[in-house]
């Protein structure tokens, strides 16, 4: 290319660079157009990091993480995927619920007891926003307090868009291969709302433009209102639904049937 | 009663006779039926302590039936059942445990009283009875005809063609009478199971807009990457039961996923996806139960119902459990308002098989 520009006279050589860079400018043009009016698929909001908490997150990142998702979090092939652009709310949801750091590889990251304090999580998160952004929980968004939210709009929105997998007790259950959807009782507000906005694992993604943050809100609010209201009797048998319900009659109530006629026919 | 079922050899006694006791008429009466008592003994001396005892316990027993059920009854009136959030502080809460203890109460009580009573208070005794082989006699069998055929002599219908005609017409009518009610349920569904809301009949012609539950209509940039929603004909009464076939799941593919979905695609799903988004339908084609559990990674969608798998990026081909066909595609573009919309209905008839379905 060089070469034969070279070989042309300047003046056309001008003329196209001048061609390339009003078509950049137009390209520019549009795609600015386009980022101010098309309403944007995550908050490009500035998240507050600094350059300290940056250096502090690659510091964690390079010690705890860098086997499995690469030197850059570029992913390394069959241990963990690139990190490159999930964001901070993916990174404070699987450190905070202690699914990241991995035990192993298996079919599910569990639940377990965190490895970092939520400080040296937001550090990492800090790093990995650094390495290519994401989505993020938006700065106006309260969490802790949800009294103002709409309890029967998110049970409207929490059957419509969530029930099919966790369950309509938010008690979770299963998917395939050995994966499930995790019970939704041990999770905070603030991990429900970065679940639905990163789609961890095999979770879909809610995105901000596909449920507002105030249907996320109410959509929390629903799920903290039902895990707070006692069920029936008090024993909910872990809230998965009919299933745990029948299996629980059939060995408890068909096995207390049976020793009973097997006595009453063994007296006589 | 044939007379060598009689076992033993017991002596036939004088029924009538005023002086046989009530004992001997039992024991007369097996006799007759081949049965014969080799052991009777009352459990305890009429009116003795240890009868009393078991007595009370029956009668303990059975008032605590009485005690349940009321109990039962008041509960079911008084108790407050409606729904209160709450815990266990809060009486609604205990409703129905209330009525279960309450009934488990009077039920188990009855059981065990008429169980003591049997096994307690009833005398014991020991009988046998000899087994009975084969048929009848031949003379019994050879009577019992003879009486069937004389009835039907009798009534005579064979000599009688007017009545037997009569009857005839007055019975086969009846019967069809009583048909009628299931006849109403048998109805021809003529093309409906061929065709769901996303039909351009039901929009005056043009292709259908997607639409939420809510009625608002969807954009692409409404699903982000590796999300999904549920999706509806924008038509009158799409997301009401009146449209119950028409529920689709709209998929978000990640770039790779949603190449490999257009290589994989069937000749008839060719050119169905808009860029990466994908749809399919929410029906499961094994019974019909809204597949919806959709793996983002795996890109697996899971039927809850009976464990079917569909392979997304493959055609929502059935990959596990007892579904046998692919999910329907619903063939997507987006308008020029921006709008998503399905440019024609689906290609084949979604949900569970039927008989006709192989025939268009």
């Amino acid at each position: 290319m060089t070469v034969a520009a070279t070989s042309r006279p300047p003046r056309r050589r001008f003329r196209r660079l001048g061609k390339v860079l009003r078509f950049i400018a137009a390209l520019s043009l549009v795609g600015a157009i386009y980022t101010a009016f098309a309403p944007g698929i995550y908050a490009d909001e500035p998240k507050g990091f600094t350059a300290e908490d940056i250096a502090k997150g690659k510091a964690i990142f390079d010690q705890s993480c860098i086997t499995c998702h690469g030197n850059n979090a570029q992913g390394v092939d069959d241990r963990g995927p690139s990190l490159i652009g999930v964001g901070p709310a993916a990174v404070e949801f699987q450190v905070n619920t202690g699914r990241m750091p991995m035990a192993r590889q298996e079919a599910q990251a569990e639940r377990k007891t965190p490895m970092f304090t939520p400080e040296e999580a937001y550090f990492l998160a800090a790093y990995i926003d650094s390495l290519g952004g994401g989505p993020a929980v938006p700065k106006g968004v309260d969490l802790n307090d949800l009294s103002n939210a709409d309890v029967a709009t998110g049970g409207t929105l929490f059957r419509v868009n969530c029930s099919s997998c966790h369950a309509f007790s938010t008690g979770g259950g299963a998917l395939s291969s050995g994966k499930y959807a995790p019970s939704l009782f041990p999770a905070t507000p603030t991990e429900i709302y970065q679940a639905m906005l990163t789609g961890p694992q095999n979770m879909p993604v809610f995105a901000d433009n596909q449920l507002t943050p105030e249907q996320k809100r109410d959509l929390i609010a629903y799920i903290k209102y039902i895990q707070n209201d006692q069920a029936q009797g008090g024993w909910d048998l872990g809230a998965f639904g009919p299933s745990t319900e029948g299996l629980a009659i059939f060995l408890v109530g068909i096995v207390a049937l049976a020793v009973a006629t097997l006595w009453i026919a063994g007296k006589s | 009663m044939s007379k060598e079922a009689t076992p033993g050899d017991a002596e036939p006694i004088d029924v009538m006779d005023p002086k046989t006791t009530q004992y001997e008429l039992v024991k007369e009466a097996l006799r007759r039926d081949g049965i014969e008592i080799l052991h009777y003994e009352p459990r305890y001396e009429p009116g003795s302590k240890e009868e009393k005892r078991v007595e009370r316990t029956i009668a303990f027993f059975f008032a605590l039936t009485g005690l349940g059920a009321l109990g039962f009854i008041v509960t079911y009136i008084w108790w407050p059942y409606e729904y209160e959030f709450g815990g266990a502080d809060v009486m609604s809460k205990w409703y129905t445990p209330m009525l279960g203890l309450c009934l488990g109460v009077a039920l188990a009580g009855l059981g065990l009283g008429v169980l003591t009573w049997a096994k307690k208070l009833l005398p014991k005794e020991e009988m046998i009875q000899e087994r009975h082989d084969g048929a009848s006699e031949p003379e019994d069998r050879k009577l019992a005809g003879a009486v069937l055929a004389g009835v039907g002599g009798d009534i005579g219908i064979h000599r009688r063609p007017l009545l037997k005609r009569a009857l005839l017409f007055g019975a086969a009518p009846l019967g069809l009478a009583a048909l009628m009610p299931i006849g109403g349920l048998i109805k021809d569904p003529k093309n409906d199971l061929f065709e769901t809301g996303f039909n351009k009949k039901f929009n005056n012609g043009k292709p259908v807009r997607l639409m939420r539950e809510d009625g608002t209509l969807v954009r692409p940039e409404d699903v982000s990457v590796g999300g999904q929603i549920t999706v509806f004909p924008a038509i009158p009464g799409g997301a009401s039961l009146k449209h119950a076939d028409s529920p689709t799941l709209l998929i978000h593919l990640r770039e790779a996923d949603a190449e490999e979905a257009r290589k994989n695609a069937y000749v008839m799903n060719q050119g169905s996806q808009w860029q990466n988004f994908i749809a399919y339908s929410k029906i499961c084609t094994h019974v019909g139960c809204p597949a919806s559990l959709y793996e983002q990674q795996t890109n697996r969608l899971l039927c809850p119902c009976h464990q079917s798998q569909f392979h997304i990026t493959d055609n929502a081909k059935p990959i596990f459990g007892p579904a046998t066909r692919s999910l329907p595609q619903l063939p997507l573009d987006v308008d020029e308002e921006g709008y998503l919309y399905a440019t024609e209905d689906y290609k084949v008839a979604i949900g569970p098989a039927f008989w006709e379905r192989e025939k268009k």
